[in-house]
């Protein structure tokens, strides 16, 4: 077979330069200018925001962690989860229990959550990924309310249900991120938080990113897109499911290991249902199966409760104060993310990253005219 | 036939479904580098010929061996690792990935690198990346499917995806290639084309070939043997001259069509 197709080696030299191409990472010019933009925002960021913004930008990093992870189930394996609020829930009292009990520095107890997560995606995959479309849902939302109990009752690792204070070290050598000082410039816990966070988002997407451009992530794409052919063309559909399983698991539990830290108090109330549901409408709303729609995703889901909380004084029938008649900013916050995500499946089923998407594809299809 | 070492051998293999018989007592040989072609009537079990050797079906009774190994007891994960690769009656491709990563797909069992050595990029898994991704492109090539670029093919014409199933089943370097309705819903250009790079395959890639195709006049062209099915039995197995005079096949099949 190589004699012959080495004939044709310089026919095209376009599909040549084009498979190495899809190689590189940053390979067009508005990709690189991308980067550069998000190098200067991560850089300046805490030095002109306040520190109640870069809370809120600092939440929305842990939630793009564990976006970008629901999204490697979701978007790129097409296998639903509401468990996701789970897996953050581990995460965050194994960083309790690393961190504090243990006082493991910030690199152990980050692996620690991401090992934990790992492992217990591998024990619960092979049952749940059995099932399929809103089976995998149910079964998936069971796994919520299991944990629960678990979280409720495991009293000496998760202080049941009043909760525990998480005081895991966010040092890294000299660094601590919790009281960042560069050259004298000292920087708030939001601050230095906030370069923590978002440098775990960087690599989580790095990581994620050649994931999917290499062996297992095309055959989790495969499965998403055509699961029998798949299986004949030698992926193991089981295998692969659950392996796409522990990936998104592990990073749900090292989004909840930050999450605990930068929060320091943690209760086991926080995992429950809506918080799966947020995630699932991250995705949504961002845009499944590209790295930025979650993280997109995850930025306006954390933005606007906070947004919403803000203006409340200027929507009428919003009580502010209790005591005051109307719906609380929470049950308008829940009301609001419903209709989201009706609004974007039934409108923009793609997402906030699908008008870029399809503008891409217009001018990558030209001159074909569909 | 040039080599004639028997790659294929199939006995007796009955296939129900529930009380429909879809194969009854199919028994055929296919030699090395030969391209057998399996025609009959719709719902004559041509497909399910594919599905059986894929380990998709599981025959109730009969044997196929590819090269001695037995393939009824896979699964249809390991037909791929043996050397069998198909093509689907219906489109079957990886719709939101491009032409060079359906290539890749066809490469899944060739490949190895997991969990954490793709994620970390650097050295093994990028090697492997490069290597194998200028193999694909060199496919490509060879299917004239070099210029759709990162496009994901389920935008692509229905001509091109069914080209783009060739070179993914190409892309796996099979022993066995089962195309199924290879030219169906093509214009005429499109299947002379398609008639072209099968030819070239057996040719210059001599692997033996399985085709169950509709036009008559293609099959007769390419194939070396020609297998007749009727409701699922075995009518008649020649070469092209020798079907085309069989009487009982004028009955069942080129009678009916003509
Ligand atoms: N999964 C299945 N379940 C039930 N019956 C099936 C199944 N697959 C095939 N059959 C039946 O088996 C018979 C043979 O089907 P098969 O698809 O192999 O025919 P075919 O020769 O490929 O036909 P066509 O030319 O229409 O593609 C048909 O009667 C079909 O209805
Ligand atoms: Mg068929």
């Amino acid at each position: 077979m190589t004699a012959l197709l080495r004939r044709s080696d310089s026919a095209n030299p376009g599909m040549r330069q084009g498979h190495l191409d899809s190689v590189a990472l940053f390979s067009t010019g508005w990709k690189k200018f991308g980067l550069l933009l998000g190098l200067a925002i991560y850089l300046l960021g805490p030095l002109m925001l306040s520190d109640f913004q870069l809370s809120v930008i600092d939440y929305a990093g842990i939630a793009a962690i564990g976006a970008i992870g629901l999204n490697v189930l979701t978007g790129y394996t097409g296998q639903i989860s509401l468990g996701h609020g789970f897996f953050l829930g581990a995460g965050a009292f194994t960083a309790a229990y690393f961190g504090g009990n243990l006082d493991l520095p910030l690199p152990l107890w980050l692996a620690a959550a991401a090992v934990v997560g790992a492992l217990i995606g591998l024990v619960i995959g092979p049952f749940a990924l059995r099932l399929k479309g809103s089976y995998l849902a149910i079964i998936t939302l069971g796994l919520v309310f299991l944990g629960q109990h678990i979280f409720e009752n495991w009293k000496s690792v998760t202080g049941g249900l009043s909760g525990r204070a998480v005081t895991a070290p966010v040092k890294l050598g000299p660094v601590d991120f919790a009281n960042l000082d560069i050259g004298g410039k000292e920087f708030s816990r939001e601050g230095g938080y906030f370069y923590l966070i978002w440098a775990v988002v960087a690599l989580v997407a790095l990581l994620v990113k050649n994931l999917m451009r290499t062996r297992l992530g095309r055959a989790f794409q495969a499965v998403r897109d055509r699961d029998a052919a798949a299986e004949v063309i030698g992926v193991r559909l089981a295998r692969t499911k659950v392996m796409s399983f522990v990936v998104s698991s592990s990073l749900a539990a090292v989004a909840g290991a930050l999450y605990g830290s930068f929060q320091r108090f943690v209760n086991p109330e926080e995992f429950g249902l809506f918080l799966s549901i947020e995630f699932v409408a991250m995705i949504v709303i961002g845009g499944a199966a590209t790295i930025y729609g979650p993280v997109l995703g995850a930025l306006f889901i954390t933005a606007v409760p906070f947004l919403i909380e803000e203006w409340s004084d200027r929507i009428p029938g919003v009580a502010t104060e209790a005591g005051e008649t109307g719906i609380t900013v929470f049950a308008l916050n829940q009301a609001l993310f419903g209709l989201l995500i009706i609004g974007f499946l039934v409108l923009e089923p793609r997402g906030l990253a699908a008008l870029w998407a399809r503008i891409k594809v217009y001018f990558l299809a030209w001159p074909f005219s569909y | 036939m040039a080599n004639s070492k028997v790659l294929l051998d199939v006995k007796d293999v009955s296939l129900s479904f529930g009380g429909l018989d879809a194969l009854k007592n199919v028994s055929y040989q296919v030699t090395e580098g030969e391209l057998f072609a399996v025609i009959g009537p719709n719902g004559a079990g041509k497909t399910s010929i594919f599905n059986c050797l894929n380990a998709v079906y599981k025959p109730q009774t009969g044997s196929a061996k590819l090269d001695g190994v037995e393939l009824l007891d896979l699964r249809p994960a390991d037909t791929a690792e043996l050397g069998i690769a198909r093509t689907f009656q219906n489109l079957a491709l990886f719709t939101n990935l491009s032409v060079i990563d359906n290539l890749m797909l066809g490469r899944h069992h060739l490949l190895r690198s997991g969990p954490i050595s793709g994620p970390l990029w650097w050295g093994k898994a990028r090697r492997e990346e490069e290597v194998q991704r200028r193999r694909c492109a060199e496919i490509a090539d060879f299917l004239d499917l070099a210029d759709h670029g990162s496009m994901p093919v389920g935008a692509l014409p229905y001509g091109v995806q069914k080209r783009i199933e060739m070179g993914r089943a190409l892309a796996m370097e099979p022993r066995l290639l089962l195309l199924d309705e290879p030219v169906a819903g093509m214009n005429q250009e499109e299947t002379e084309e398609t008639a072209h790079h099968i030819l070239q395959i057996r040719r210059e890639l001599g692997i033996a070939t399985l085709l169950v195709e509709h036009q008559m006049d293609l099959v007769m062209d390419l194939a070396d043997r020609v297998m007749v099915l009727d409701f699922g039995q075995v009518v008649a197995i020649g070469e092209p001259a020798e079907i085309q005079r069989n009487e009982r096949v004028h009955q069942v099949y080129l009678g009916g069509a003509s």
